[in-house]
């Protein structure tokens, strides 16, 4: 006891006593605090991400078919949607996995892919004008019907005299006739009285001619990327903590219908002008970027500046008229023409540009549809089956939703959310009468199979007995099936009307099934007896955690991960080195002292224990320092949060901010590593000077 | 009519049938000989054919289709009403002028589509099932006669006319010296990359009361992708009423009041 309180003495004496040990407890210092800073962030953004991908879509574990080709990505993957195989029957899932005694709830998912298409806006206008027609059709003409049919069509005329307009304009700019001769015939005769006046008599030869001859001319419409999970919304909501309804309402129990992702309905649904003077705010107001400096936002002010038919478009005469009339107010201008009032409005610059963009809001916008989708709009989703053919089904979007802290997150807002009952229709799962009503339809052809390499010998061989030419006479053609499918506009009314019990909801095909632990400490554990009760009961299903099934995103938490941690062992490897190295020239320096100390009977546990005492007290002082200017930090990070600048860090943040939190463990696990590393680069060292002895100490020079 | 067709066939016969002539054909003589292949085909009036439309696809099942296909030759509509299998019956494609419209019943929307639009998915084109049009789509130049199989063929070179959409710009065809008709047909790309290559080995030759004289129809036809290699298409019109249709069969009012 009194020779470690003597060692100690020694150890706080040469504490500051040798430049060499300031050196090594500086590194012990700055790695202790890396240690501290860089583990607590990396925990903290661990935690807040992994809340964000449990408590958004994938709860704490996922369970989908063995047979499938890729592993599941909630969030898709390089390659696109991953190949799944179903799960054929989520009701029989449901209650294998609830037995274990840790699951809480399990929610039916389903994601994949369509592209959806529309015509552009003269063709989205016309097909209203073509539904219109059709109500009156069915259910007679009444005063309101009436007047929505001569708005409509007023817009409509109004759209083919400015594409009039821009024809000539063009022509004149560019000089001599750029257009196919026909196109500009058919848009001169849409143009005169005679048809308009001769609309009513057959008005769906009015449109056909609007529709196949003047909507072409302007350029085709937007094809959109929609990704969507298709789920049981309820249990969705229920489960889900990180889900929010932003927009409208959440879809009726029971029902079919979709809730848009927010950030997809911003940023591909809404109005490119009105987006874009958005972006400019944020950017201006988040990013402290102005448009004298920032190129990119003098692009978006150049495109709002051009781009302006997006809105002349959607105005009929009346609000052409208003929106003329409130741009000449707010420019004090007298200018007639809409688009140069336009121009002359979205020319902003630093100065101005708050002002325009509250004027845009408050004036501009209420007589615009500021989105191409309403809430309670009815959206057309096309998507291949997974056997091949085409499908459509109509779905109504109730209203928009967020993951809270995953907001602005391109990977998470790109996801949709759908009924499950829409998601199977899409999704076409080949039944076994369809496998057999196609098997027929294949044998009564009549056709072998040709492969591209055999064909022509098959075909044109010397050895065929293809006959060129036979004879054959005209026959009837029965064409009565077409009509008598299952496809058809009675359905589609009903369908959007339906009410499906929970278990029709359940019974059917979904692709993985979210699980909820009530522990998720447990989440390792459950995994392994998933796997095992799956296992006994002859279930192949493939057990994952979030991570996992977070795909490209789980993949990314981890390289991030691997990343610091291989940083942090780089930097310990050189520490190792530097402090062996300095420590050993501080053994060589101390060969008189520790001579002497042998000379007067100091054993060699005693030496040893100098040294290796004397670098664990250096460690543990600067390893405090380190720890207590790391714990500041931190403390300071805690309270101001640091900000995500751009949208993949505010991904990774889980929101804004990221108010990083230390923990004990982390303490704990930097003075372990500070300590460790200092007691092995001493080892050496140490045992070298127990090997001095006094008569060397004597024979050195001097 | 009839006199007017006797004589392009005439024409056919003699430019096929001579061909070291033919090598030295004059543009305008090139452009009369695509146009009596076309002709050969045109039926002058209405046509109505059952057709069996399959896809195979490498790893995938094989998609079948059957539906019916209606044309009016003389202003170049086209309507293809799909009947089978049930989950398709009703869907449709409609040509009017330049567009190419799809109609799903199921969500009562038109679409419009492009020339490059796969049929249902298929390997095949919309010009796959309409009306041969060579000679107003493609400049064409004669390249010598060439062996295919136990038939001999004269071997066309084709290219776009300028201002035309079609879906490949560039084709080789290879005609029947013996009978005139179309035993294979290459397609390119403007890179000259090839795309498909369809064979068509048998025809149907019937007599049409509005053309008043023979028709040839193609019966069968194979269609390979070139690009997506595994991937084939095939095309059987079982069979085929020449008789004229309902006057506004080509709306979208006659689709949409039909499958209501």
């Amino acid at each position: 006891m009194g020779q470690l309180r003597l060692l100690l003495q020694v150890a706080f004496r040469n504490l500051f006593s040798s430049k060499i040990n300031l050196l090594i407890g500086g590194i012990i210092f700055f790695g202790t605090l890396l240690v501290v800073v860089g583990g607590a962030l990396m925990d903290s953004m661990d935690s807040a991400m992994s809340r964000s991908i449990i408590g958004s879509v994938a709860g704490h574990i996922q369970v989908y078919s063995d047979d499938s080709k890729d592993p599941l990505a909630l969030y898709g993957s390089m390659s696109g949607e991953p190949d799944l195989a179903a799960l054929d029957d989520f009701s029989q899932l449901k209650p294998f996995l609830e037995k274990h005694p840790n699951v809480k709830t399990v929610v039916p998912l389903g994601t994949s892919g369509a592209i959806i298409t529309s015509g552009n806006t003269v063709d989205l206008t016309l097909s209203n004008l073509r539904e219109l027609y059709k109500k009156r059709d069915e259910a007679g003409e009444t005063p309101e019907l009436r007047e929505s049919i001569d708005s409509v069509k007023g817009h409509v005329r109004q759209m083919v005299n400015l594409m009039a307009d821009q024809t000539a304009r063009s022509e004149q700019e560019l000089g001599g006739a750029q257009k196919d001769p026909a196109e500009v015939k058919a848009l001169a005769q849409a143009r005169t009285d005679a048809f308009w006046d001769a609309f009513e008599e057959d008005p769906y030869a009015s449109l056909e001619l609007l529709e196949n001859r003047i909507a072409p001319q302007i350029p085709d419409g937007d094809m959109l990327e929609l990704r969507y999970a298709g789920t049981d919304l309820d249990a969705f909501q229920r489960t889900f903590d990180r889900m929010e309804i932003v927009d409208g309402q959440p879809v009726p129990t029971g029902q079919r219908g979709m809730l848009l992702s927010k950030f997809f309905y911003e940023e591909f649904l809404k109005m490119k002008s009105a987006l874009r003077l958005d972006h400019i705010k944020q950017e201006r107001d988040l990013n402290q970027k102005t448009i004298a400096t920032d190129p990119e936002l003098q692009r978006w002010v150049k495109e709002n500046q051009v781009q302006t038919r997006e809105i002349i478009f959607q105005l009929d005469p009346v609000k052409t008229r208003k929106m003329v009339e409130r741009l000449q107010k707010l420019l004090g201008s007298q200018e007639p023409a809409l688009d140069t009032l336009l121009t002359q409005f979205f020319t902003t610059d630093d100065a101005n540009f708050d002002t325009r963009y509250a004027q845009f809001y408050s004036e501009l916008a209420p007589l615009l549809e500021l989105y191409r989708l309403r809430m309670g709009d009815v959206l057309t989703i096309t998507a291949f089956t997974r056997t091949g053919y085409m499908q459509s089904v109509n779905v109504k979007v109730y209203g928009t939703y967020q993951f809270k802290g995953l907001e602005k997150s391109a990977m998470a807002g790109a996801l949709s959310l759908m009924d499950l009952m829409s998601f199977r229709d899409l999704y076409g799962y080949l039944t076994a009468d369809k496998k057999a009503e196609l098997a027929e339809i294949q044998q009564q052809s009549g056709l072998e199979a040709l492969s591209r390499d055999e064909a022509e010998e098959a075909l044109f061989g010397e050895a065929s007995d293809n006959v060129l030419v036979a004879e054959a006479t005209s026959t009837d053609v029965d064409d009565q099936a077409a009509f008598i499918g299952d496809q058809g506009a009675l359905t589609r009314e009903n369908l959007l009307q339906r009410v499906y019990t929970q278990q029709e909801i359940e019974q059917g095909v979904a692709l993985s099934a979210a699980v909820m632990l009530k522990d998720p400490e447990l989440l390792e554990q459950t995994m392994v007896e998933l796997r095992q009760a799956a296992k006994d009961a002859g279930l192949k299903l493939r057990v994952v955690s979030w991570q996992e099934a977070a795909g490209i995103i789980g993949q990314f938490v981890l390289l991030g991960k691997m990343v610091l941690y291989f940083a942090v062992f780089i930097i310990f490897v050189v520490a190792l080195v530097i402090i062996n190295n300095a420590m050993m020239m501080a053994t060589m320096q101390r060969v008189r002292e520790v001579g002497t100390m042998r000379a007067i009977g100091a054993q060699r546990s005693f030496i040893l224990g100098m040294v290796l005492v004397e670098t664990l007290v250096l460690g543990l002082v600067f390893g405090a320092a380190g720890s207590l200017v790391g714990s500041g930090i931190m403390a300071l990070l805690n309270s101001a949060g640091i900000p995500a600048g751009n949208e993949a860090l505010y991904f990774f943040f889980s929101g804004p901010r990221l108010f990083p939190t230390l923990s004990a463990s982390n303490l704990v696990a930097a003075f372990v590593i500070v300590l460790g590393v200092s007691a092995i680069s001493t080892l050496y060292p140490a045992f070298l000077a127990t090997r001095v002895s006094p008569l060397q100490a004597m024979q050195t020079d001097e | 009519m009839r006199l007017k067709n006797m004589l392009s066939a005439a024409a056919l016969a003699v430019s096929l049938l001579s061909a070291p002539a033919a090598l030295a054909l004059e543009q305008a003589e090139q452009v009369k000989l695509l146009a009596t292949i076309d002709d050969r085909q045109r039926n002058g009036g209405d046509y109505k054919a059952m057709v069996y439309l399959e896809q195979k696809e490498k790893g995938k099942a094989d998609l079948v289709y059957e539906l019916v296909v209606y044309r009016r030759d003389e202003d170049d509509k086209l309507m293809m009403l799909f009947t089978k299998p049930k989950a398709e019956a009703g869907k449709g494609y409609l040509r009017l002028d330049k567009n190419l419209w799809n109609y799903n019943p199921n969500v009562g929307r038109w679409e419009r589509r492009t020339e490059r639009e796969r049929i249902a998915g298929t390997d095949s084109r919309r010009a796959d099932f309409d009306e041969s049009r060579l000679a107003e789509e493609y400049d064409p130049s004669y390249e010598g006669e060439a062996k295919l199989g136990k038939y001999t063929a004269h071997l066309l070179s084709l290219k776009v006319k300028s201002g035309v959409d079609v879906a490949y710009p560039v084709l080789k065809l290879w005609v029947d010296k013996a009978s005139g008709n179309i035993l294979k047909r290459e397609e390119y790309a403007l890179s000259g990359r090839k795309m498909r290559t369809a064979l068509y080995p048998r025809w149907k030759k019937m007599f049409s009361e509005s053309k008043k004289d023979d028709v040839w129809i193609p019966e069968e036809m194979r269609i390979y992708d070139e690009v997506e290699k595994g991937n084939s298409t095939t095309i059987l019109v079982k069979t085929v009423d020449l008789r004229s249709l309902e006057a506004n069969l080509f709306t979208k009012a006659w689709l949409e009041s039909k499958s209501r």
